[in-house]
């Protein structure tokens, strides 16, 4: 049985009138897909509710009983792990009379109890005691009462997945080539496992949610927007090369994920630890000791040259080099942007010194971070303009390489990583119609 | 405990100073050792484990303060319109030249149009230097930490 929707005529009106083939051209996008709430409705409706969504990482809840209280999309879920041990994705409204279970963003708890008539729930949503059960007759069919789960979870290297849809890509075909770049944070712990366990910056943005994905991955912008930094603190700013005749190289991963290889970069210039704001290897004895021992000396070090991922993964991921940052949107013209410095399990060395790099770099008080922000609100407020309509996504369009590996490659300040979004996007948008 | 009439005019400079984007002047009420802290999600997180907003030792200060003064940190470019008010001024203890005290503060901050209300407690750690007051430690606790908050690229 399909679930009878909840929304106004009209919307439904002004989404059955979306033409993605229109909106979407290779080289240009069109300013409704950032300003209109019927492209918004619809992206709920249709990306948000039918595709993978990244909810969480296991490690914020570590032990049964812990749960945290995620998003997708707009809707409130708690990511809980039962006493066997799996992670569960719920909707975070009683199934009696719709009020929110959880409300703080995290807890431990033997129940999860409804505040309203006191219904307490398993950590796998089962219906477990209802106050005043005589109240109800044979009828009542607890088992049938329990949250309500999301039909499809997943998991790759902790990192929680989750689909509003029963059917549709597995994860893994979802995740692709993405699967490399979460390796790829995994892989700088000495233990293989990364934990998310410090806590989150949150800021409010006033723009749309795919303003900040794209920027996430755009390597064009930065002399401009992050000049400031390049002046104030060169050492803490120029640890990589942002020259156009940088050998790092920006890629489509297919599937709507892109990345800027930094690695390249590093490897270039052939030193260890550049990522980790270019310290000495001398600095973290247990750290490298831990690697060398945990993968050997030669893998080791390729690992700690190559260092994090820079790589966007479809739709709401940012596997931000030393954090991760979650994109929830709020509206067409509003997101809330979550960030956390990666912690590295037997990376402990490292790990405080990460915890000041992600305060210094990308909060809301952050060097770089809050003039990224800027300017996607500064572009969000002129969406509405009339003219032009188009944004521009044209640039090293004529000298990207299709790879026999099926990724897109082109040059650190080309807009491929962009039109690699964007081709995903129509592809699942268009699919809706 | 009454409070020595230096103290609070020591906290209302800062604070104007602040307002009015005096940067040199704010920066040079620091001591050498200085922390400038403002916590995220919780008052009592340990800085060793749990991310801030703000975490600047004395050389990130500078830095902060450097980049504002590019006139290119878009995020304060144009710089935020602000005033705030500081109250409920207490002195915590007094021990030799270091001195504890806090305070309340409520910040109106107008910037493109958007009028943003700041408020929380400040916990000032000050010492008294060559007969006048520097700030080793502020620690601002935002009573909206654990909830999403816009740029905080001005100085609070």
């Amino acid at each position: 049985m399909s679930a009878i929707p909840i929304h106004t005529e009209a919307e439904a009106f002004a989404r059955s009138s979306l033409d993605y083939d229109r909106l979407i051209e290779n080289d240009r996008v069109h300013a409704s897909l950032y300003a209109d709430p019927a492209v918004f409705h619809d992206e709920l409706a249709t990306m948000y509710a039918t595709g993978w969504v990244y909810v969480g990482h296991a490690s914020e809840v570590p032990q049964p009983g812990d749960y945290a209280t995620k998003a997708v999309g707009l809707q409130s879920v708690i990511m809980a792990r039962h006493t066997d041990g799996k992670v569960y994705v719920l909707h975070n409204r009683c199934t009696h009379r719709s009020s929110q279970v959880c409300h703080e963003p995290a807890g431990h708890g033997d129940r999860l109890t409804c505040p309203y008539h006191g219904w307490s729930f398993a950590m796998n949503g089962e219906l477990k005691t209802v106050p005043g059960p005589g109240g109800y007759d044979q009828s009542f069919d607890k088992a049938a009462l329990g949250l309500v789960p999301l039909p499809r979870v997943g998991e790759y290297r902790g990192f929680v997945f989750a689909s509003l849809a029963a059917t549709g890509v597995s994860l893994d075909e979802h995740l692709g080539r993405a699967k490399e770049s979460i390796d790829m944070i995994c892989n700088l712990s000495p233990q293989g496992e990364i934990e998310l366990s410090a806590g989150w910056m949150k800021t409010r943005i006033r723009a749309n949610w795919k303003m900040i994905v794209e920027n996430q991955v755009d390597g064009y912008h930065a002399p401009f927007v992050h000049g400031s930094l390049m002046r104030a603190n060169r050492r803490f700013a120029t640890v990589r090369d942002r020259r156009e005749s940088s050998p790092a190289r920006v890629r489509d991963l297919g599937n709507g994920h892109s990345e800027i290889d930094h690695a390249t970069d590093y490897r270039d210039k052939g030193t260890t630890l550049r990522w980790s704001g270019n310290i000495e290897e001398s600095r973290l004895p247990r750290y490298v000791a831990a690697m060398n021992a945990a993968y050997g000396p030669d893998e080791a070090r390729r690992r700690m040259i190559d260092g994090p991922p820079h790589t966007a993964i479809f739709p709401n991921l940012f596997l931000a080099e030393m954090a991760i940052m979650v994109v929830q949107p709020i509206s067409e013209k509003e997101t809330i942007h979550w960030t956390t410095p990666v912690m590295l399990k037997g990376g402990e060395e490292l790990n405080e010194r990460t915890l000041r790099r992600g305060e210094g770099a990308v909060g809301p008080a952050g060097f770089i971070i809050a003039d990224d922000i800027e300017v996607s609100e500064r572009a969000q407020k002129s969406i509405n303009n009339l003219h032009p309509e188009w944004l521009v996504l044209k640039r090293g369009l004529h000298t990207e390489e299709l790879q026999p590996d099926g990724t897109r490659t082109a040059g650190l300040m080309d807009e491929t990583t962009q039109r690699a979004f964007w081709r995903q996007y129509k592809k699942v948008m268009g699919a809706g119609k | 405990m009454s409070i020595d009439s230096s103290i609070v005019e020591f906290i209302y400079r800062e604070a104007r100073l602040q307002d009015e984007h005096r940067y040199e002047e704010w920066e040079a009420l620091w001591t050498d050792d200085a922390l400038y802290w403002v916590p995220a999600n919780d008052d009592n997180a340990d800085p060793t484990r749990q991310v801030s907003y703000i975490y600047d030792n004395r050389s990130r200060i500078a830095s902060r303060i450097q980049q504002l003064k590019t006139g290119q940190r878009h995020a304060q470019s144009p710089a935020s319109r602000m005033r705030r008010v500081v109250s409920n001024i207490e002195l915590e203890s007094e021990d030799g030249a270091d001195v504890r005290a806090a305070a309340n503060f409520l910040l109106i901050e107008v910037r493109h149009g958007e009028q943003n209300v700041w408020c929380g407690r400040t916990l000032y750690r000050l010492r008294r230097e060559d007969g006048g007051l520097r700030m080793q430690q502020k620690k601002v606790l935002l009573v909206n930490n654990a909830e999403p908050i816009r740029n905080l690229a001005f100085l609070i």
